[in-house]
């Protein structure tokens, strides 16, 4: 067995020992007593000596003899056998590892202390476990009305069972959770986004999971949607999405949707292109006529008519208002069926008024001539009579020919023409309309359909894109027919909406994965 | 190649290993379920193994290894474990209260280690560099036995010089009084002892032979106790940084255990 000896200078009467707690209040001065402190830090100086009684053979008291290291002192040990020079005591210091020591008991007590002070009081307990702000949805005013509706706890314990209960029920709760604290082989062999024991929570204020496809397999809600990261819940990100659409074996299930991983990428085109979708609105419109013809008029401001004039964004600016024929035609098509009286248009929106208004054509030129303070109101009207018989024949060939004629009056180039007495001269209501004729011979005009969201599964948002010009996305401008579909390829889309154009390009950008709601019970 | 390079190189190869290793498990496996669980579990194991070593360091007499094998593992583990941290955070920021509470004393503890690992492997060098083997402990006996000796030939009745006095009063007096420039001499600084010195340089041209004798003792003096208060300052660092990386790993391992059972008791798993 080795052992080390010391060192040949080694002071073994002078021995200092940092591993103990305590230290000779005197041993800065450099007269540290040998023995020093006792474990608890009493200074354990006695006498310079420990006298011994000494006993001769036959004494019966004996007598008491120094034993002082140096040498017996001068006075010798007292009667009762105690040394005559008692040594001060001297007031122990603590050794720098009693004060880590006391330090490191110090921080756990506190440590405890202030867990147990914070978890047993609730407003403070909520404020301090939580890990991070909850989103404004679930934590506003509108959440806490929902909450008592539902009769459920407006703080963590709308969701969190522990969150309802004190430190022994949030024990309680972590020993219950399913993967167990130790379950580890549970723990990592479990699958992603599958529906845990805290998406009931939800369920109590949302109706359902109300996914986009009925048959999706369910996923957590909390998979894409993480609370306490904000005022604002954080947006759904692809790797959400692509959890099932960028997963081949998910999507096999799918016959119409192919695996998606970005919309630039593998996105695939809109299915009115693919499918060659046509517009069924029966109205005849030419948007190449309307925007590059040579005889469409100035606009009464001086101004060339454009897309705005006509496409004029909702409330919201989201969508584009249904265009309207008072608002937007008329201007130009006023409905004026006799070149010389501009001031009688015919009405529109409905056949039986048209018909009653060319039945009543004797008042409106009687009514005419007396606003215009005509001499001879009779005459005026005879006249003008006379003329549209000899024009059309009967008021029933009048009727037939506004309403089934397709022809102008005037030149073809005069028809939306503002200017001047001939100011937009009608060819009939066929000229726009599909009109067909009924068994009885009446009119029947197909009512127009004006289709306001073609892609029926994204979301877009005309003001977002006020920065680019009509065209970029519309080519009306060569489209000469209304069965058109005047949207843009994906391709367009991703100029912008993609790692290249700078644009946000993620799936929920433009798609929505629930048709959800919210529920009072 | 010595032992201590060995070591070295062979500990920071196991830890560039096990660095690259876990960022190509974390960027592999991220998207696993319960992910977070499972890199904070791994992340327990290495704080309890990095725990122990203190306990170890109390118990030398089982036979649990090396000392110097355990501080090695436990540096290294250190550093390896801070990377575990990030990667348990997915290199965010924490939110709320207690998990910024947590993350601070995880900073605190592995930040007061680092700076341990760095003062142990520089001031012992400064030390030997500026020479004098002096124990810690006994650095305040003498350092009075310092005082006592400049207080005698200062202030001693044999020839008293009144200049002497005066400059030992107003200068010396407080420097021979207890520990001075402690930050000064982590820093090597020398300017305080060195303006005492000076400043009794100044004295000789008042003093006669005998007192130059007195200023030359007191010069030798103050120079020593420049030493012994570089040496304090010195190893009192290397001690004092423990003063912040022990109590608060209990601390952390406290704070720990509550986030266990605050993850458990409020995931979606917890009924």
């Amino acid at each position: 067995m080795s052992e080390r000896l010391p060192a040949p200078d080694f002071d073994a009467q002078n021995y200092a020992r940092p591993n103990q707690n305590w230290i000779c209040g005197r041993a800065c001065e450099g007269n540290a007593c040998r023995p020093g402190p006792d474990a608890k830090g009493r200074c354990c100086a006695t006498a310079e000596c420990k006298p011994i009684l000494e006993l001769k053979p036959g004494e019966t008291k004996g007598r008491w003899r120094c034993t002082r290291t140096g040498g017996a002192c001068e006075s010798g040990p007292l009667p009762d056998g105690g040394c005559c020079r008692p040594i001060a005591k001297c007031s122990p210091v603590p050794t720098l590892r009693l004060l880590r020591g006391r330090l490191t008991l110090a921080v756990i007590a506190a440590s405890c202390a202030l867990l147990l002070i914070i978890l047993a009081s609730p407003p403070w307990r909520n404020g301090f476990i939580s890990p991070g702000q909850i989103s404004q949805p679930h934590s506003g005013a509108a959440f806490a009305a929902l909450a008592e509706t539902n009769h459920l706890n407006q703080s963590c314990g709308a969701c969190h069972v522990a969150g309802n209960t004190g430190p022994n029920g949030m024990v309680t709760a972590a020993l219950h959770a399913d993967p167990g604290i130790l379950n580890l082989k549970q723990l990592a062999t479990a699958h992603a986004a599958t529906p845990t024991a805290i998406d009931e929570s939800c369920l109590k204020c949302h109706a359902g999971r109300n996914v986009h496809q009925p048959d999706a397999p369910p996923v957590s809600c909390s998979f894409c949607h993480l609370e306490h990261q904000g005022k604002m819940m954080a947006a759904t990100t692809d790797a959400n999405c692509n959890f099932c659409h960028g997963d081949a074996t998910k999507m096999a299930v799918s016959r119409a949707t192919p695996v998606i991983h970005h919309f630039a990428d593998d996105h695939p085109q809109f299915r009115f292109l693919t499918e060659k979708l046509r517009d069924p609105d029966t109205l005849k419109f030419n948007h190449t006529l309307h925007l590059t013809g040579a005889t469409i008029p100035k606009l009464p401001g001086g101004e060339k008519l454009d897309c705005g004039f006509c496409h004029q964004p909702d409330a919201a600016g989201a969508f584009m208002r249904p265009v309207a024929f008072e608002k937007n035609c008329r201007v130009c098509h006023s409905l004026q069926f006799d070149p010389e009286t501009p001031q009688l248009m015919l009405p529109h929106g409905s056949i039986d008024f048209v018909s009653a208004y060319l039945r009543s054509l004797p008042k409106q030129y009687s009514d005419l001539a007396t606003k215009d303070g005509a001499a001879d109101v009779n005459g005026f009207v005879t006249r003008k009579l006379a003329g549209l018989r000899a024009q059309f024949g009967s008021g029933e060939d009048l009727e037939q020919r506004v309403f089934f004629s397709t022809a102008t009056f005037g030149p073809e180039a005069q028809i939306g023409t503002l200017s001047g007495a001939t100011r937009s001269l009608f060819p009939g209501c066929a000229y726009c309309h599909e009109v067909t004729a009924a068994a009885s011979g009446s009119p029947l005009i197909t009512k127009p359909v004006q289709t306001e969201h073609w892609l029926a599964q994204a979301k877009f948002d005309h003001a977002k894109h006020l920065n680019i010009s009509c065209e970029k996305c519309h080519d009306a401008i060569h489209s000469k027919d209304t069965a058109d579909i005047l949207l843009p390829a994906r391709e367009t889309c991703a100029e912008c909406h993609s790692p290249r154009g700078g644009v946000a390009d993620t799936c929920a950008e433009c798609h929505n994965y629930h048709k959800s709601q919210l529920v009072a019970r | 190649m010595n032992r201590f390079r060995r070591q070295l190189f062979s500990g920071l190869f196991a830890l560039i290993v096990a660095t690259l290793a876990a960022l190509w498990l974390d960027a592999r496996f991220h998207t696993l379920a319960n992910y977070a669980f499972l890199t904070g579990w791994v992340l327990l194991a290495g704080m309890f193994v990095l725990t122990i070593y203190n306990v170890r360091k109390k118990l030398p007499f089982l036979p649990l290894g090396k000392s110097e094998t355990w501080l090695q593992i436990h540096i290294y583990l250190g550093f390896f474990t801070t990377l575990l941290f990030l990667i348990h955070l997915n290199f965010h920021l924490p939110r709320g209260g207690f998990e910024i509470t947590l993350a601070l004393l995880f900073v605190l503890v592995s930040g007061s280690g680092m700076v341990g690992l760095f003062f142990s492997r520089v001031l012992p060098r400064r030390l030997a560099t500026r020479g004098g083997e002096v124990i810690f402990e006994k650095i305040p006996a003498l350092r009075h036995g310092l005082k006592g000796e400049a207080e005698t030939l200062a202030l001693g009745t044999e020839a008293k010089s009144p200049v002497i006095a005066e400059f030992y009063a107003k200068r010396l007096a407080d420097f021979f009084s207890g520990p001075k420039n402690f930050w000064r001499h982590l820093v090597e600084s020398r300017r305080a002892a060195s303006a005492l010195v000076a400043g009794l340089d100044d004295l000789r041209r008042f003093a006669n032979d005998a007192d130059r004798a007195k200023i030359e003792k007191l010069t030798a003096l103050v120079r020593q106790k420049d030493g012994l208060d570089y040496h304090r300052s010195l190893q009192l660092s290397l001690r004092l940084w423990l003063f912040v990386h022990i109590p608060l790993t209990y601390g952390l391992m406290i704070f720990t255990v509550l986030h266990i059972v605050l993850v458990f008791g409020f995931s979606g798993g917890a009924r």
